[in-house]
């Protein structure tokens, strides 16, 4: 188990001059999906929003 | 009644207790400090990721608070300790997530648009402020990270001329910005941003119009 996250925390992906570990790429991958679905995903209605304002 | 005619024409002519009732009052127009209706284009998850930012703050402080109470070495040493401290990391996680998920939405909306410069402004001293309270965070962790983090950003530091007043390698002096400093300053100007979202109202997407009451300064 030690052996296995010794071995996670020290991965990086190299690109040209980009360096970025997998854990940082995972996160701001996981930023943009939750934006993508923060846009598509409907908001929940309530009844009052049905009413015209008085 | 004398004294509430005293009073009465006290207002009138006016005093600099008056005038700062007055310009308290017109800070935000009527009804929009804590307003129970939006316009329809508000009810989107993209616009729920500011107060998201703002809920993550406040456990931030709170988690904070309680990391100050039992010491710069408790969350080494008690179980209690790191819990604490784990809450601290992982509330600025989200923090960190929910404000940049805020400036995606609100950068792509164009959000400065209606006189709100300003908000745009503020929103951006308070991301810039909330880096330094996390550097200064990573600098305050008592370990061995935060001494490779200190030696690695003096150089960084002294680069852009502020190592003379701000040395990454004094622990007491970081962690007093880190506590105090820089923490208050996130605070007041989120206040500040909050107050301006409020004074001007949230930003309608492009091709919407904003109603009458959420378009506060819009005219000028």
């Amino acid at each position: 188990m030690a052996q296995a996250l010794t071995v996670l925390t020290g991965r990086y992906i190299d690109w040209g001059v980009i360096s970025i570990s997998v854990t940082n790429a995972v996160i701001i991958l996981l930023m943009i999906i939750v934006f993508v679905l923060a846009l598509l995903v409907p908001f929940p209605h309530d009844r009052d929003d049905e009413r015209p304002p008085s | 009644m004398s004294t509430q005619q005293d009073a009465g024409a006290s207002t009138e002519h006016g005093n600099w207790t008056a005038a700062l009732r007055t310009h308290i009052a017109n800070i935000v127009p009527e009804g929009q400090a804590l307003p129970d209706r939006q316009p329809a284009y508000v009810a989107s998850w993209i616009y729920v990721f500011g107060v998201l930012t703002i809920a993550s703050f406040v456990v931030v402080l709170a988690s904070g608070i309680v990391l100050t109470v039992g010491g710069y070495l408790w969350w080494h040493q008690a179980s209690f300790g790191r819990f604490v401290n784990s809450m601290h990391l992982w509330s600025v996680e989200l923090f960190f997530a929910t404000m940049v998920i805020h400036l995606w939405g609100k950068f792509w909306m164009a959000a400065w648009r209606g006189n709100r410069a300003l908000t745009w402004i503020t929103g951006m001293i308070a991301f810039l402020t909330s880096i330094g309270a996390a550097f200064t965070g990573y600098l305050s962790e008592t370990d061995f990270t935060s001494q490779w983090i200190a030696a690695e950003g003096k150089d960084g530091i002294n680069a852009i001329g502020v190592g003379a007043f701000f040395n990454v390698l004094n622990p007491s002096q970081i962690l007093l910005w880190h506590v105090v400093l820089l923490p208050l300053g996130v605070g007041v100007i989120a206040v500040c941003h909050v107050i301006l979202v409020r004074r001007h109202g949230v930003a309608p997407p492009i091709d919407a119009v904003a109603p009458v009451a959420a378009r506060h300064g819009q005219e000028a």
